[in-house]
């Protein structure tokens, strides 16, 4: 058998995530990052309720990558001032649970690009908690991360999913 | 046995470090945040810098459980490199993957 040196994992080594320890540590990796937004929207809510004050923040980022967005968004202080801690909780919790993973990590990833880009943090260079929480959710749903100790395991069985094939999109 | 197979040691290793990184992180998280301020671990300051509040949970109890976390993982490491998997190949597909001489 000759080396594929293009794709390495052909050769003797196999990347099992069939096997306990992938899935596993997949599924850990899911409810630590769904924990984390959880924790981030549930203190808003506790806090600030549904009237979070997140327009400023928003409206400094223009000059930013981000900013023509930014700024559009920071025009509907009282929508985002639900959504903000609304979403990051349903978003941490659909991580927590396993539900509906796909959906709730492209909403992560949205989260984690403003605050990327918003926060500026490149004291220590470009790679930064930011940037590795985006690629967290990118890795959510990349592995199909609601599919390993999740509830999506059972939504993606039912047959209402089975005979929408394109809902897989959104959960696993 | 297969390598998907998950023995005794395996299970016990992730049970051991997956329930203490999550009591770490997210039990003793769920406790401070919902205990009033600071809901994180850091405390609270005003805005002169003087502390305010303190956690509820001290900080090092929680980076305690998460480094116990880190060793547990360590010593089944080190366990599975002093006993190895019985992996179910064949002996042709391994001889491919041989050096030759």
């Amino acid at each position: 058998m000759s080396y594929d040196a293009a794709t390495p994992l052909r050769n003797e080594f196999d990347f099992e995530l069939s096997g306990p320890w992938a899935a596993y540590w997949v599924a850990m990796l899911r409810v630590i990052t769904g924990w984390w937004f959880v924790h981030s929207g549930m203190g808003k809510l506790l806090d600030s309720g549904l009237n979070f004050g997140a327009a400023g923040y928003l409206q400094g980022m223009s000059g930013t990558t981000m900013g023509p967005f930014a700024t559009f968004l920071a025009g509907f202080p009282d929508l985002l001032g639900a959504l903000v801690p609304l979403g990051e909780t349903a978003i941490g919790l659909g991580l927590m649970f396993g539900v509906l993973v796909r959906l709730a990590s492209f909403f992560g990833v949205m989260f984690m690009s403003l605050f990327f880009v918003g926060n500026g943090d490149f004291a220590h260079g470009m790679v930064n908690g930011d940037l590795m929480g985006l690629l967290l959710f990118i890795t959510m749903i990349v592995f199909a991360a609601g599919r390993y100790y999740g509830l999506d395991a059972f939504i993606e069985r039912t047959e209402f999913v089975q005979n929408r094939p394109r809902l897989k999109y959104l959960l696993g | 046995m297969t390598s998907t197979d998950a023995d005794l040691a395996d299970k016990l290793a992730m049970a051991l470090s997956g329930g203490l990184l999550l009591l770490g992180v997210v039990v003793t998280g769920l406790i401070e945040a919902l205990d009033g301020a600071p809901r994180g671990a850091a405390p609270t300051t005003n805005d002169a810098g003087e502390i305010i509040a303190q956690p509820t949970i001290d900080p090092n109890i929680r980076t305690a459980l998460v480094v116990a976390a880190l060793l547990v993982l360590l010593v089944y490491a080190i366990y599975r490199l002093a006993v190895p998997r019985v992996e179910a190949r064949t002996s042709s597909s391994t001889a491919d993957t041989q050096p030759s001489d």
